[in-house]
């Protein structure tokens, strides 16, 4: 029988090595990354691309540009009339970035705001007032009643389980 | 003079000219690139049959509800406006906005309406406000209209909003949100797929597409599951998607929309249906089954069972996706407790759904049986949908556009010139 993971730490590990950095190893062990993993995920369910792995952030302002030559024509010839630094330039480009949500609401500064008016974060509805979580495999889907020992993440039979650790153990990133 | 009214959701932008019944188009609010072009799309060609989405990589000028890409969002409208064969520097605009809106957002929506655009006026209105509007016209005689005021839960692509409405005007110490709506359950279905069967990650418009047609709410998710788990024919949730190949479907497709409609028999069908017919039905099913059974090599396809209720099952449930989040039911019950007691038997009363993830079947079914055990007895609880969620919002702003006295709320270009943005947004309380 599979132990709850609270237990995890008490176990007494095998000796045999496994093929994870060590580093990896002492990050995985501490509870705190495995709540970092989550929300990592929890974060990449609002990416757009999640397939891709880098985003090109300036690769359509010129795409988006092309649609009337005489703007960018007219454009281009304002700018050779202004010099401008290196420093300004890096400004212009610096404001023209888009930038993430977090970035602007930690810009917005919420927090300095009285107790009473409400905001963005004080909207939010806050933790469950049951904490009792179902867990579904991660494999089928069906409910879970065991806990992978290495990283946590549920599964419900020992199919699940083979197919878990050569699949998705310790690998984070979906 | 034209009110041109946009109701700039983060999934879609619905647009068109106030006084309509229905607006004139409703295109996705991102630009989708495919990997055999330089060039995004933009707007009705996105929802063309003919274009080839496939790997498409996606640019939204929203992200979780809120405005971060002005200027992706500029083009996006500069498109709108060219094909909706409208001149900004003549008419008025209605503009849709999240609730507590950041003041950057604010600050960027006004430039492009009054800058970049030259709208002579503008009038921000938030989801909630519009919707109660509209169900009020709707049913003079309603509890809603009579009252003046409802709970309107709006469960859209970015999240998910509790918002109660009193006179007309948000209750905002009232509003409570869940970060979770219709992106994040397609991302999670994407997920699931992905990792079970193919791999689409890439793929939003299909994952999409699958949630829309085969994704439903469970009103009983610990039967249903015993149900998923059963074989063959017996297994009345599993149903089969079909991939597009390119050649033949640029689109995917159910591969059978009965099979995709059986799960209704477990409700609703089981009691009220002769079991003869049920037999006969059945061994006419298995003999089509069987041929069906065999795999055919030429198509692209996989099937799904339990996650067809399991991912919209995250809004009654964010916790078990390892949010710490309080699910839908309790998300009303805390929006309305924190309104005055005098009102709080009249919201429960006066619940209003909407937006495109209320659209699941059984939605309100589920939401009323979570939400009862939660309320105290001697309040009664209502529940009514709209009858368009995702138009319903646009319709309460083509209604209050083409009010009288809708001039006289707007902001004008000559007053946001001389005030700024800052003082202009007073006018709005908001």
């Amino acid at each position: 029988m599979m132990d709850e993971d609270t237990s995890n730490s008490v176990r007494r590990m095998s000796t045999r090595t496994r093929r994870v950095a060590p580093k990896m190893v002492a990050a995985l062990a501490s509870n705190d990354n495995r709540t970092q993993a989550v929300l990592a995920r929890l974060e990449a369910l609002e990416n757009d691309n999640p397939g891709l792995e880098t985003v090109q952030v300036n690769d359509d302002s010129d795409a988006s540009l092309d649609d009337d030559d005489e703007q960018v024509f007219q454009k281009k010839q304002s700018k050779s009339t202004k010099r401008k630094t290196r420093q300004a330039k890096a400004l212009e480009n610096a404001k023209k970035a888009p930038r993430t949500f977090h970035e602007l609401l930690h810009e917005a500064n919420l927090e300095s705001l009285p107790r009473h008016v409400p905001t963005y974060l004080r909207a939010a509805v806050g933790p469950p007032s049951s904490v009792a979580r179902r867990h579904f495999c991660t494999v089928c889907g069906f409910s879970s009643n065991y806990t992978c020992v290495r990283c946590g993440t549920r599964f419900c039979s020992t199919r699940c389980q083979n197919i878990h650790n050569d699949t998705r153990c310790l690998k984070f990133v979906a | 003079m034209t009110v041109i009214v946009l109701d700039n959701g983060g999934g879609q932008i619905k647009a068109g000219i106030g006084g309509d019944r229905d607006p004139l188009t409703i295109i996705p609010n991102c630009t989708a690139r495919p990997i055999s072009s330089k060039k995004p799309l933009i707007g009705p060609s996105l929802l063309s049959p003919l274009t080839d989405l496939t790997s498409a990589t996606l640019r939204r000028p929203i992200d979780r509800g809120y405005l971060i890409n002005p200027d992706l969002q500029s083009t996006i409208w500069a498109h709108l406006f060219s094909t909706l064969h409208v001149t900004p520097s003549l008419s008025s605009l209605l503009l849709t906005e999240p609730l507590f809106n950041l003041p950057s957002a604010q600050r960027s929506f006004d430039e492009l309406v009054f800058e970049e655009f030259g709208f002579r006026r503008l009038y921000v209105a938030n989801a909630a406000e519009l919707v109660h509007l509209y169900e009020a016209s709707r049913k003079p005689y309603g509890v809603v209209s009579k009252r003046e005021c409802s709970l309107v839960v709006d469960c859209g692509f970015s999240f998910t909003h509790c918002v109660p409405v009193f006179q007309n005007f948000v209750v905002n110490y009232g509003v409570k949100r869940m970060d979770l709506g219709g992106k994040a359950l397609s991302n999670y279905l994407k997920e699931l797929i992905s990792y079970r069967s193919v791999n689409v990650m890439d793929e939003s418009f299909l994952v999409d597409h699958v949630k829309e047609k085969l994704c439903f709410v469970s009103l009983d998710v610990q039967r249903d599951l015993i149900v998923a788990r059963k074989r063959g024919y017996d297994n009345i949730f599993k149903c089969t998607y079909v991939l597009p190949d390119g050649v033949t479907y640029t689109k995917g497709f159910v591969k059978d929309p009965a099979e995709a409609d059986r799960y209704l028999t477990l409700y609703d069908g089981a009691t009220g249906r002769h079991t003869e017919e049920m037999e006969t039905d059945q061994q006419e099913h298995e003999e089509k089954h069987e041929n069906k059974n065999k795999i055919d090599l030429t198509k692209n396809e996989f099937s799904l069972t339990n996650e067809r209720f399991l991912v919209p099952e995250m809004i009654f449930r964010p916790a078990d996706l390892g949010m710490n989040q309080a699910g839908l039911a309790e998300c009303i019950v805390r929006a309305v407790n924190s309104c005055h007691p005098y009102l709080q038997p009249v919201l429960y009363e006066s619940i209003i759904l909407t937006g495109g993830s209320t659209l699941f079947p059984r939605f309100a079914e589920r939401l009323e049986r979570e939400l009862r055990p939660l309320v105290p007895d001697n309040y009664q609880v209502k529940i009514s949908t709209q009858e368009d969620p995702i138009l319903g919002v646009w319709r309460g702003g083509s209604l209050l556009a083409s009010s009288p006295d809708f001039e006289t709320m707007c902001v004008t270009k000559a007053e946001y010139e001389e005030l700024g943005s800052f003082r202009c947004r007073k006018r709005f309380f908001h």
